[in-house]
């Protein structure tokens, strides 16, 4: 299933702020898909995206409850269909000697970049959508994966919709 | 220059705090050591660290104020959790403070290390590890600013033991941040009083909202002028007079019949500070399907969680009942009224036998004049006392309501004692949940408090038995339980008890017990199988009640 729905959170940078967010995910038993994080513009603040399938009312309360968390700023929650998302995966192939020209035909169509090539392996950088990765990521398993690392999916909601989830009932 | 003991006392001095339940240990020596030069704070030395815990939110439910509670690292830390879950469930405003091993030592096993901010992380609004002597001050205005702000609720700082010894000079407080609090938009109120308006069996249901946000006169305005009948949840009795024309009684699981029946009858409920738990809703699905929803509530994610919403009114409950009253034509609602009076059915006598505990619960009202406040354990006992007892005066019954503790009346009704020490403060237990905190006799001999506590003894633990009568083939699978001598147990502690095996001798005991200064134990030999009723199975509707004929039938 892919997921229906991004969580938004920014947050303080702090470990105990992060493990109170995922937390609180868990115990409300919500259908996660996929977690990312990392630093913002703003010092001392991170941005959390949760990808989750669910409907818009269970989106919007865990966006809700996000926000009681002391040390969350803002938490959002809107549609996938309202949001620019994208995952990077690093893919470690072995395919040398006569696959080496089918590889690079595979990755030319996925607009991926070899960033390391050593004599047994080579590694591919892929980023898309989450469908577009993992579209990438089956056409490269014609080839031998040796080893494989997804980012989870980070969402930014396009502007100039109005069908924005909102976070407060009033 | 201070050290980081004195400044948790000065700290909580800062924050009016007057007396703190709790239990020393290692790692939270240094603050002990320090404790003496602050008379300003009064320590009572409890027997179990969750005894602590309950007597901080008892204090709490009754003053208003937060509730202070002390104990040391690893296992006194984890004996608060239970306390600190109760608060949470009940929006209670709790400051718990734990000594932690030494900075160096976290993460290394060490002796009486535990993490207890991992593991009250679920169950407390906030919690934090203070890292060093010079944020404890802050530490200490956050932790009272967040568990008394919004929706209310327990917070938890955990202090290593060499932070406690760190010095560091005492620094002023900054200005505090404004308070967060909801603010509802005009034209959803406008909406909320033209459904009002509109409504032919309206119906108003409180919650534990009214009373922590101090709602009664707006709640009982809007009752008066609109002349909706008004239901009160466990956590809501007392937060309308029982005896008002208007009052319906409490719903839900072990509600009255004509009350659930209202419900499912009902086309509008406001619903003011409450949370439409499962055992006041019954089955969801079956809820007032006739009915809208206006619920007013503190907090926006607990608006549409169990119950589909029409109109949701965010903000403390006084203020949105402020500006709903605002916008109410005055209306009746007799023919409604009479409809609901039809449903009610005459109390059959449930209870066998001369002492009913009816018929206690009427003498003690008697005898303390409805002047006294009452505090409840868990199990039938607890039911009875919800709804038997004449609550005129608000927040006057306390409980734990969403967690269902047992062992919670004895510990938080010394809380209740020092936060109302002029009036006499009721620990009414059955004898399971007495067992469960009864060696804060103790507690309330060194620290003179006058606690009277009534043991309902039926010898089972009842509720279970009755869930096993009704639900499992009358299966008494380990809830006959034996007691201690109860009288002989008050005079090992040095306080006066009575057992009273005879309605006719209520009435003296009761009034020897309220007479006799200090803490006073009463045990009632009441029936071996009185059930709560009527009930409703778990799962089931509201319009499925087990009723006291059907059931004997």
């Amino acid at each position: 299933m892919t997921p229906s729905h991004a969580l938004t959170v920014l947050l303080e940078d702090r470990l105990i702020t992060f493990n109170r967010a995922v937390g609180l995910l868990r115990r409300r038993n919500l259908p996660v898909h996929s977690i990312a994080v990392g630093p913002t513009a703003d010092p001392g603040v991170s941005r959390l995206t949760i990808m989750v399938n669910s409907d818009d009312d269970t989106a919007r309360r865990a966006a809700q409850q996000l926000e009681k968390v002391v040390g969350v700023r803002q938490a959002a929650a809107f549609a996938v269909s309202d949001a620019v998302t994208r995952e990077m995966a690093l893919v470690r192939i072995r395919a040398r000697g006569d696959r080496y020209a089918e590889l690079l035909d595979v990755v030319q169509l996925y607009h991926a970049t070899i960033v390391d090539d050593t004599a047994d392996t080579v590694m591919v950088e892929l980023t898309g959508s989450e469908a577009f990765v993992l579209s990438g990521i089956r056409a490269l398993e014609r080839f031998e994966i040796v080893e494989l690392a997804r980012s989870g999916t980070m969402a930014m909601e396009v502007t100039g919709h109005a069908s924005r989830v909102p976070s407060t009932v009033t | 220059m201070l050290t980081g003991s004195q400044i948790l006392c000065r700290a909580l001095l800062e924050q009016g705090v007057d007396v703190l339940f709790g239990y020393p240990g290692g790692a939270i020596m240094p603050f002990y050591h320090a404790l003496p030069e602050f008379p300003g704070l009064r320590h009572v030395l409890v027997r179990h660290e969750q005894a602590a815990a309950h007597a901080a939110d008892g204090f709490a439910r009754a003053s208003g104020r937060a509730g202070v509670c002390v104990a040391t690292s690893g296992p006194g830390a984890t004996n608060l959790v239970t306390g600190l879950a109760t608060a949470h469930m009940d929006n209670t405003p709790v400051v718990a403070i734990t000594g932690q091993v030494p900075r160096a030592m976290i993460g290394r096993d060490a002796f009486q290390e535990t993490d207890i901010i991992g593991i009250t992380q679920p169950v407390t609004k906030h919690s934090r590890l203070v890292q060093d002597v010079e944020e404890l001050a802050d530490a200490v205005r956050e932790a009272f600013a967040v568990a008394l702000e919004g929706r209310r609720g327990p917070v938890l700082l955990d202090v290593p033991k060499d932070v406690q010894a760190q010095k560091a000079p005492w620094v002023e407080r900054g200005t505090a941040g404004p308070a967060r609090n909801g603010v509802t938009a005009h034209t959803l109120c406008d909406e909320a009083a033209r459904l009002v308006a509109e409504a032919r069996r309206p119906l108003i249901m409180a919650g534990h909202g009214v009373i922590l946000s101090d709602a009664y006169d707006e709640l009982r305005t809007l009752a008066e002028r609109t002349g909706i009948p008004v239901i009160t949840t466990l956590l809501g009795i007392s937060a309308f007079p029982e005896s008002h024309p208007l009052h319906l009684g409490m719903p839900g699981m072990h509600g009255e019949v004509h009350v659930n029946r209202a419900i499912q009858q009902a086309d509008l409920i406001i619903g003011v500070g409450l949370r439409f738990d499962d055992r006041v809703t019954g089955n969801l699905a079956a809820f007032a399907r006739g009915a809208r929803v206006i619920h007013i509530e503190l907090d926006p994610s607990e608006v549409g969680k169990n119950v589909p919403v029409t109109v949701g009114l965010v903000g403390d409950a006084k203020t949105v009942l402020q500006s709903l009253l605002h916008r109410l034509a005055p209306r009746e609602c007799e023919a409604w009224r009479a409809e609901i009076r039809a449903f009610v059915r005459p109390r059959t006598d449930a209870f066998r036998g001369g002492l009913s505990p009816e018929s206690i619960l009427e003498a003690i009202g008697e005898a303390t004049r409805g002047r006294c406040t009452i505090v409840s354990d868990v199990g039938q006992h607890q039911m009875w006392v919800a709804k038997l007892f004449p609550y005129q005066r608000p927040n006057t019954h306390i409980t734990s309501g969403g967690l269902g503790t047992m062992g919670f009346a004895v510990p938080a009704a010394m809380g209740v004692v020092l936060a109302r020490p002029d009036e006499p403060v009721w620990a009414i237990s059955g004898d399971g949940g007495f067992q469960m905190n009864m060696q804060e006799i103790a507690t309330m001999v060194q620290e003179a408090i006058p606690v009277k506590m009534a043991i309902f003894n039926n010898g089972y633990l009842g509720m279970v038995r009755q869930w096993q009568q009704f639900f499992h083939g009358r299966r008494y699978s380990a809830t006959p339980i034996w007691s201690p001598d109860y009288v002989r147990l008050a005079d090992a502690y040095g306080i006066p008890g009575w057992r009273v095996e005879r309605g006719d001798q209520v009435d003296d005991v009761l009034r020897e017990a309220m007479g006799r200064p200090g803490p006073a134990l009463v045990e009632f030999a009441i029936e071996q199988e009185a059930n709560v009723f009527p009930m409703i199975p778990p799962g089931a509707s509201l319009s499925e009640a087990i009723e006291a004929e059907t059931a004997t039938a």
